[in-house]
């Protein structure tokens, strides 16, 4: 599934002020292809994570389209557009986004359930815990995990409907280096697939992991190398 | 079942003291709703019951009875003076012109002392010609009341004989009359025959007799009367007044619209408090909602992470307020229905107002409402906070501290 930014931009106010605002995004071209591992570098409040929110349909742009496989991502109704997103793309947001009320496993399992029968993915599901190093505490409230923890079952929980694109933003952040690197080459082995696959990242080590790399400087993203 | 039930159960489950609290606060609402409702139609029934049983336009009775006890009283709380007015007296109202029916009552107030079973209100009436009493009693006794007869109100209680003694004569108990939740349910009612039999007994043991020279067996303590067509109430009774001197008319209507402005006015009270009460709930409620789903904001931008549409959410929060809004509902009613239901006698002699239970079709129907309006109002603010947040983007959502 091929995703395509055609002239994206994103504005802000300063505190809430009409007069005072800012492009946190600058007008974006950009295309994030099948089968390839694209990753976005820069410095904090460059704008990455506006963008990879956009590009999950979270965020509207204000100005511009994103085209999934040709289709005008944000025309749509929410009621498809939340399906779409909970069938094709796999988001691993920025932050701690646990639902306090389930265990880990309901957790990962809660996107399987939305619009279909879960319980068939439940060896997926612990499959998928197992390679994160969390089938242990597969039974635990997810309100008493670490946050390395709960990164790792954000990621799993991304991975459950098998998505055609897969958007993380800084999703090795708080991981040791040995996590880091099954996370990635994970990530890599779902691009191999034919996954298309946006990793939004600081880690140094992450780079040997991508096709292509961007940076976002002051929301104008420019391809690097 | 469904995705948005599960884990509306589950939320239910694992947030114990905000669940309590909406169920608290919804228990607070349908009790208000149910026990406001109760008895302001209680106070309502009271009063349509006690209207139905006078049946009377116009009570006419001796000037003596004045401070003794008006007929408001006799007919509200049961209290009546012993007062008559001779035989030549009722003649002469029987006489007025412009009356359609008429009819004669004889009070007698039974003594403490041995010669009586108890301290009670009896009221003489003449079956030929009542149209105020006989209606009522005809509900629980079909038959004529034979002399030595008496039937009593459903307050007097125990003589499981049978048998009544009143200044030293017993006499039969034939039927108990149903509750009007008036002062009628503490009297005794009897013929006049017997009646008049009972107040020569009296006359004869008491020390000061109450007949002071007025002859027992034509004497009167009311004449209630009902206007022919082509008369107005106020013509009749002016006339009376005006050529009786010795007895005063009183219209019917304005006695019952004396007590109907006072039941008006309590029932428009304790209206305004349930509806205070009501409306103080239902804020707290909708602040209550309002400042937890602002908690739960981080909750519903993690949900639309994973594919969750603005309807599922909506239907998440409208399944958890409706399970927490109906167990509140049902608990509420029930709760006022354990208190209300034995205390109705307390509130009743608080109130001194007639006060007549509804029956159980309509109670089921006001917790019905009851319980549909409390649902109603949790489910809609419920649904107003959920769109509330979800209009947010989730991409500013998820920003937020959870
Ligand atoms: N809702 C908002 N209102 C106003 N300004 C915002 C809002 N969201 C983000 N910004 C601003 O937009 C800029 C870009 O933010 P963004 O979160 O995209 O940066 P980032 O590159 O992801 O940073 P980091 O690496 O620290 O996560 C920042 O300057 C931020 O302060
Ligand atoms: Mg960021």
């Amino acid at each position: 599934m091929k995703l395509l930014c055609e002239g994206i931009s994103r504005r802000f106010f300063r505190n809430g002020k009409n007069t005072n605002f800012f492009n946190a995004v600058e007008k974006t071209f950009f295309e994030l292809p099948e089968g390839a591992v694209t990753e976005i570098v820069g410095r904090s409040g460059s704008g990455k994570t506006t963008f990879a929110n956009i590009l999950s349909g979270l965020l509207t742009p204000t100005e511009g389209v994103l085209l999934i496989d040709g289709v005008d991502f944000f025309s749509l109704p929410d009621e498809k557009r939340s399906q779409f997103r909970n069938k094709n793309i796999g988001i691993v947001p920025q932050g701690q986004t646990g639902l306090s009320s389930l265990t880990v496993l309901e957790n990962v399992l809660a996107p399987a359930f939305m619009y279909g029968d879960g319980k068939e993915k439940e060896s997926l599901a612990k499959e998928l815990l197992s390679q994160m190093d969390l089938f242990e505490l597969c039974d635990v409230y997810s309100n008493e995990l670490s946050g390395g923890e709960l990164r790792r079952m954000s990621i799993a929980r991304a991975l459950i409907n098998s998505p055609k694109i897969i958007i993380a933003d800084e999703p090795t952040g708080d991981l040791d280096d040995d996590t880091t690197r099954l996370v990635l080459s994970l990530f890599r082995k779902k691009a191999d697939e034919g996954a298309s696959v946006l990793i939004v990242t600081h880690e140094h080590d992450a780079l040997q992991y991508a096709d292509q790399i961007y940076r976002m400087e002051k929301g104008v993203l420019s391809k690097e190398g | 079942m469904s995705f948005a039930s599960g884990i509306s159960i589950k939320n239910i489950k694992r947030k114990p003291f905000r669940s309590l609290l909406l169920f608290s606060l919804v228990l607070l609402i349908a009790f208000t709703l149910f026990s406001g409702a109760f008895v302001i139609i209680s106070l309502r029934n009271g009063l349509e019951c006690y209207q139905s049983r006078l049946g009377a336009d116009i009570v006419v009775i001796p000037s003596s009875a004045k401070g003794h006890g008006s007929v408001d009283d006799i007919l509200l709380s049961g209290i009546t003076g012993n007062y008559y007015m001779s035989g030549k007296d009722f003649e002469k109202v029987a006489s007025t012109e412009g009356i359609a029916s008429i009819t004669r009552q004889f009070f007698l107030t039974s003594a403490k002392a041995s010669c009586c079973s108890a301290r009670v209100q009896i009221i003489g009436f003449d079956p030929k010609t009542d149209f105020s009493i006989q209606p009522w009693i005809s509900e629980s006794y079909k038959n004529e009341i034979e002399d030595g007869d008496v039937v009593v109100g459903c307050n007097i209680n125990g003589y499981d004989s049978g048998l009544i003694t009143f200044y030293g004569q017993e006499y039969r108990i034939a039927a108990r009359l149903e509750k009007t939740g008036t002062g009628l349910d503490n009297a005794i009612y009897t013929n006049m025959a017997t009646v008049r039999q009972m107040a020569k007994n009296a006359d004869r043991l008491l020390e000061t007799s109450p007949f002071q020279g007025v002859d027992i067996e034509t004497a009167t303590s009311a004449v209630l009367i009902k206007v022919a067509e082509g008369y107005t109430i106020e013509e009749v009774a002016d006339d009376i007044n005006i050529h009786i001197t010795k007895v005063e008319a009183k219209m019917a209507k304005s006695m019952i619209s004396d007590i109907s402005e006072g039941l008006l006015g309590t029932s428009r009270m304790i209206g305004i408090l349930v509806a205070l009460i009501w409306a103080l709930a239902l804020i707290i409620l909708i602040i209550v909602f309002v400042l937890l789903s602002n908690e739960r904001r981080k909750e519903f931008a993690i949900l639309r992470v994973m594919g969750a549409s603005q309807k599922m959410l909506s239907r998440i929060m409208g399944t958890e307020a409706a399970i927490l809004c109906a167990a509140g509902a049902a608990a509420g009613i029930v709760l006022s229905l354990l208190i209300i239901y034995p205390l109705s006698a307390s509130i009743k002699d608080m109130l001194g107002l007639p006060f007549l239970s509804p029956g159980i079709p309509v109670i089921l129907l006001l917790a019905l409402l009851s319980f549909a309006l409390s649902l109603f109002a949790g489910m809609i603010t419920a649904l107003i906070c959920a769109r509330r947040i979800t209009k947010n983007e989730t991409g500013l959502l998820l920003r937020e501290d959870a």
